[in-house]
């Protein structure tokens, strides 16, 4: 590794890169925790205990999904851009 | 484990609201360096007004390149969050300081005040039509996307305070390990991996913010 490839890191589209695929393994958890507590919140205020948690972790699950979809969609576009101006 | 010497002790800080005195430590920091370049700011820069020049500047750049000309009127609040983190961040690494951001407390303010400031700058720019951004592509699904776009915006700062937290509490919890096992031989070249760590976690912070704000501010699909 030379040392420019060290400092190619303040390259600017590597850095949005490298922060989206930092955050795509977070984002999929805290959709599901966040589903979760919302959930857990409601059925603590509505006391109907399994309902409401059930269907916002269902919820929470698909948005964490959901939010690596919208990532990895974001990142792939981002490489293609580069191609394209590589070329 | 706790930091073993430290300097809000001497100040009689009790150890739970220890993280609020070393964020005040930050936020003097960055005063001071205001402060300090007011007064004798030059058309040519040198020495520390020149680094922050390069800051400021790479990063207004950076934001106007993503966002586009909007982006200048978020950038005040961006390179706050930025500059905070990042003095927050490096505390951790001076001697006899500790960073604020290792507790959850500190991160979390900043992560809900992200949350209700993007909605906020929705809100104003789209009226009641801020929430087409939560109905997804098309009409026909919107009732199935409406809460699963609420329960990922609900996501957002939670993946914030969490990411910050656990990077940051992690990396000082390695120091100590590291220095209650071999002083100096570990810890010195730990230091500069988590100079880098550190200055990452505040870009992607910032970089995240300036991701939702320009979801906020941008047409829904």
């Amino acid at each position: 590794m030379r040392l420019a490839e060290i400092f190619s890191i303040t390259d600017k589209r590597f850095l949005d890169d490298l922060s989206r695929a930092g955050t795509i393994g977070l984002h999929m958890v805290s959709g599901i925790a966040a589903g979760t507590a919302i959930g857990y919140a409601l059925d603590y205020w509505l006391e109907s205990f399994p309902w409401c948690t059930g269907v916002f972790m269902l919820l929470g699950i698909v948005s964490g999904f959901r939010n690596v979809y919208v990532d990895t969609k974001k990142l792939v576009a981002n490489q293609q851009k580069e191609t394209v101006e590589r070329k | 484990m706790e930091h073993p010497v430290i300097l809000s002790a001497l100040f009689g800080i009790p150890e739970e609201y220890k993280h609020v005195f070393y964020t005040w430590c930050a936020m003097a920091v960055l005063f001071a360096t205001g402060f300090i370049l007011r007064g004798k700011m030059k058309l040519v820069p040198t020495g520390l007004q020149n680094v922050m020049e390069v800051l400021i500047g790479g990063l207004e750049d950076f934001t106007v390149a993503t966002v586009g000309e909007n982006g200048r009127k978020i950038f005040p609040l961006l390179c706050g969050i930025f500059l905070f983190i990042l003095a927050q961040n490096l505390l951790g690494l001076l001697p006899f300081c500790d960073a604020p951001t290792a507790n959850i407390n500190t991160n979390a303010a900043m992560a809900l005040f992200v949350f209700a400031y993007y909605n906020y700058v929705g809100l104003r720019s789209w009226g009641p039509r801020y929430i087409k951004h939560f109905m997804g592509p098309m009409p026909v699904l919107a009732p199935l996307m409406l809460p699963i776009e609420v329960v990922s915006h609900c996501a957002r700062p939670l993946s914030l305070t969490l990411r910050l937290f656990g990077n940051i509490r992690g990396e000082e919890i390695v120091l100590l390990l590291f220095f209650s096992m071999a002083p100096l031989v570990s810890t010195l070249p730990s230091y500069f991996l988590f100079l880098l760590a550190k200055c990452l976690q505040a870009f992607i912070f910032y970089m995240l913010t300036m991701i939702y704000l320009q979801g906020a501010m941008e047409h829904a699909h």
